[in-house]
């Protein structure tokens, strides 16, 4: 039993905590807030030069080969930001998904350029009818040619302004197929990527409380049949599963970082804060706030950390997958809400940085499956 | 990171040698009561027994010294020891017993050389039992305001008080308690902490009528007691780690007391659980077919797993040696508060069953009748959770103007 990081995962941790400090300050996260531009192309070939966008792909295809754990080291430094841009959705979720279901000729030539960061492959699944299983999906796939005719729309698809192609899951229309039973896998789901400037895509940024969401409009989009993922197009909603299952426990290490950043921010507050000539840290109804908040995030990290241990070890890992992202999602959504509480009139205020983290905590509660969704899915692990 | 021990070739044939040794020496008459009141004087002694057993070959208490007694056991052998005494059915120690982990730790750390000698070899070869003395009616959260006192008088104290919430059923051997030792000085300056022959004159001890005793320990305490002491006589080789020195001393086991041990074992009550609702039919189905059982039993699993988690997380930080702060309250306070929570899980998905332990319409044969009392009763022992969520905030750095540092433990 061993619950430290290796000496190679601190260094990366003090490494990347270094590079956001200097490249991501509460400034510059602002700024990219106020302007709705998530992923100054500046930054972004910053963070890309490192090539900690592709630790988690394997060396051959232009990646570090890192575990899931360095991935999560890095990724956790991110959310303390938090670092918004196609990190999470192209550089994990994209990458995972090429590597589970793409043809060696895909892997071959999108993987070096995912981790390179110049190629952003964004994963665009959900609908109006907004869910996460393969029955929602009702973006229609034609025949056409040798290619496919795309028509529908995505909706609430994270990292959508920054992507340079969206990898999109349609249903094949060929013949009609009826929409999928709950939890059903594979069917004629399939993965297309699209390029984000193809001639009838238009994206269109959504404006209010969240945080980086588009929707994606595809309007008699022909793509060719080389950007249909792997060899037919049953791989895809599979692949896409499996890359889920890697994605989330590190997605939750970023979710981790922001609790870390939301819970220091309203430590040092209640230490300085003063009311009642005392810091009001010495106010019992102040410290249940700060409380609930580190106990929210404990849970999230050692939830993360062991679903983590268990994927990098080959060890089933299905219950701790849903149990870190049940977990890790509430705890950032409940994290920022205690935080509130602790500051008051100032934490509305914008300037103060703490609702970045606000605002990110609600479109992460969601992406990739809300709590109640992978509680569902928890049940079904446990052979409920 | 490595969540689950790594075990060398040796240490897995430890573990086979172990598992016969339970096999040879755990009788197979043991039964668990589903209120550790019911636990009958012959149970207890054959857990006695057992613990004897256990403590001549040093696998009572598996990491305490050779030399007092202990096993000298590294962290990896010790959880071999756990994890085939919980496969077994049973805790270490097999009986409840706070002289091992809280008063024999507080003399390890604070006693002299004679006293560890003395005490600690009776202790962690299971020789004697001990309970410990520390609430009294007016000392309960503010333990520092105890009135009990001993009063040096030639080579001996004389103790009068009283002392309530006190250990288990059926007798003990030996007592630690903190006591006032100089009636003048100043709050925390003023205390003495000793460890007391339970049969010396004077003493008096009377059960307490309670909903249940709190299930601190794993092996259950039964009932609690008030003890009383008049003029009790006790020599001053009793007195650990000095005159007006005693909370000094009982930071280390309220340490302890409060979390920061950790524990490795498993949640029975999850298994049961599951077990219960996926082999009771209702209107024809099981149980655990209806969405509402299965949300509820994931909320029972999710609030184990984190309780899991915190635990493994202190028990490695210990005995890793990393630098403990708010962690040992932070898993007393989730452990309690989500045994309620659980408490409340369960009571939505048994109905009434949930609250008798009638032989035919009560639920997973009495245990979780008590249990229901249990969850409740076990938020105040060790301190309140509100007491940890103090400790917490101090040791966060927000409730007082000076960080609160951990009590020493080696």
């Amino acid at each position: 039993m061993d619950l430290a990081l290796t000496p190679e995962q601190e260094m990366l941790k003090t490494a990347v905590r270094r590079f956001v400090q200097q490249e991501y300050p509460k400034d510059t996260l602002l700024q990219m807030a106020a302007t709705g531009i998530s992923c100054p192309s500046e930054s972004w070939s910053k963070l890309a030069e490192t090539g900690w966008l592709g630790i988690a792909i394997p060396q051959e295809y232009g990646g570090e080969g890192g575990t899931l754990t360095d991935a999560a080291v890095l990724f956790e430094e991110l959310g303390r930001g938090p670092v918004p841009g196609p990190h999470i959705s192209s550089g994990l979720l994209g990458g995972f998904t090429v590597l589970a279901g793409g043809t060696q000729a895909q892997k071959r030539e999108w993987l070096p350029l995912i981790a390179k960061g110049e190629r952003s492959l964004v994963l665009a699944v959900t609908e109006a009818d907004y869910g996460w299983d393969a029955r929602d999906v009702r973006l229609v796939a034609t025949h056409d040619g040798d290619g496919y005719r795309l028509n529908g729309s995505k909706s609430y698809v994270f990292d959508g302004l920054s992507a340079t192609h969206f990898l999109c899951a349609v249903r094949l229309d060929d013949p009609p197929n009826p929409p999928l039973a709950r939890g059903g896998k594979g069917g004629s789901v399939g993965l297309v990527s699209v390029p984000a400037n193809a001639s009838g895509v238009t994206v269109r940024s959504l404006p209010g409380f969240a945080w980086n969401l588009s929707e994606v409009k595809l309007d008699d989009v022909v793509v060719d049949k080389a950007d249909l993922l792997g060899e037919s197009f049953d791989s895809g909603w599979d692949a896409f599963q499996e890359a889920a299952g890697r994605t989330i426990p590190v997605l939750t290490a970023y979710q981790v970082g922001a609790c870390q950043a939301v819970y220091d921010m309203s430590v040092e507050y209640s230490r300085t804060r003063v009311q009642f000539n005392m810091p009001i840290g010495r106010f019992q109804r102040v410290q249940d706030h700060v409380i609930n908040l580190v106990n929210q995030l404990d849970a999230a990290r050692w939830t993360a950390y062991e679903a983590l241990w268990k994927l990098d070890t080959d060890r089933p890992a299905a219950d701790a997958i849903h149990l870190a992202k049940a977990v890790g999602s509430e705890a950032y959504y409940q994290a920022c809400n205690h935080a509130h509480e602790v500051h008051a009139g100032v934490g509305s205020m914008t300037e103060y940085g703490l609702t970045l983290h606000t605002t990110a905590s609600r479109t992460l509660y969601h992406y990739l499956g809300d709590p109640r969704y992978h509680r569902r899915l928890l049940a079904e692990a446990l052979g409920l | 990171m490595d969540f689950e021990p790594t075990y060398t070739e040796e240490q897995e044939k430890f573990r086979l040698e172990v598992r016969a040794w339970l096999k040879d020496h755990v009788p197979a008459s043991i039964v668990h009561p589903a209120d550790p009141i019911d636990l009958s004087y012959e149970q207890y002694q054959m857990r006695r027994e057992l613990g004897r057993k256990l403590g001549e070959k040093g696998w009572l208490w598996p990491t305490a010294p050779v030399e007092y007694g202990g096993g000298g056991l590294s962290l990896d052998y010790s959880v071999v020891i756990e994890e085939e005494i919980d496969n077994a059915g049973m805790t270490l120690p097999p009986y409840y017993d706070s002289g091992g982990k809280l008063g024999g730790a507080s003399i390890l750390v604070w006693g002299s050389e004679e006293q560890k000698q003395f005490f600690l070899n009776k202790i962690f070869r299971g020789e004697v039992r001990t309970w410990q003395l520390l609430s009294e009616p007016e000392a309960g959260s503010d333990l520092a305001n105890v009135k009990t006192t001993a009063i040096r008088d030639g080579d001996d104290y004389v103790i009068n008080g009283q002392k309530v919430f006190v250990g288990s059923g059926l007798g003990c051997d030996y007592m630690w308690t903190i006591t006032v030792t100089d009636t003048e000085a100043k709050r925390h300056e003023n205390l003495g902490w000793f460890m007391i022959e339970a049969d010396l004159p004077g003493i008096t001890i009377q059960p307490m009528d309670l909903l249940i005793s709190g299930g601190e320990s794993g092996a259950g305490s039964g009932v609690k007691n008030v003890v009383f002491f008049d003029n009790v006589r006790v020599p001053a080789f009793n007195l650990v780690g000095g005159e007006n020195e005693g909370w000094k001393v009982a930071t280390t086991h309220l340490e302890l007391e409060h979390g920061t041990g950790g524990r490795i074992s498993r949640n029975w009550l999850v298994d049961r659980m599951f077990d219960y609702c996926k082999t009771t039919q209702r209107r024809g189905e099981p149980l655990a077919k209806d969405p509402n059982v299965q949300d509820r039993l994931v909320d029972i699993y999710i609030e184990a797993e984190i309780t899991r988690l915190f635990n493994l997380r202190n028990y490695w930080m210990r005995h890793s040696g990393a630098t403990i702060t708010y962690e040992g309250p932070q898993a007393s306070y989730y452990r309690k508060q989500s045994g309620l929570r659980q408490a409340t899980a369960i009571l939505d998905i048994l109905g009434p069953a949930a609250l008798t332990y009638d032989p035919e319409l009560g639920a997973g044969e009495g245990h979780v009748e008590a249990y229901m009392r249990s969850a409740l009763i076990a938020l105040h022992p060790g301190g309140t959770t509100d007491i940890q969520k103090v400790i917490m905030a101090r040791r966060i750095g927000i409730g007082r103007e000076v960080k609160e540092k951990a009590g020493a433990l080696a």
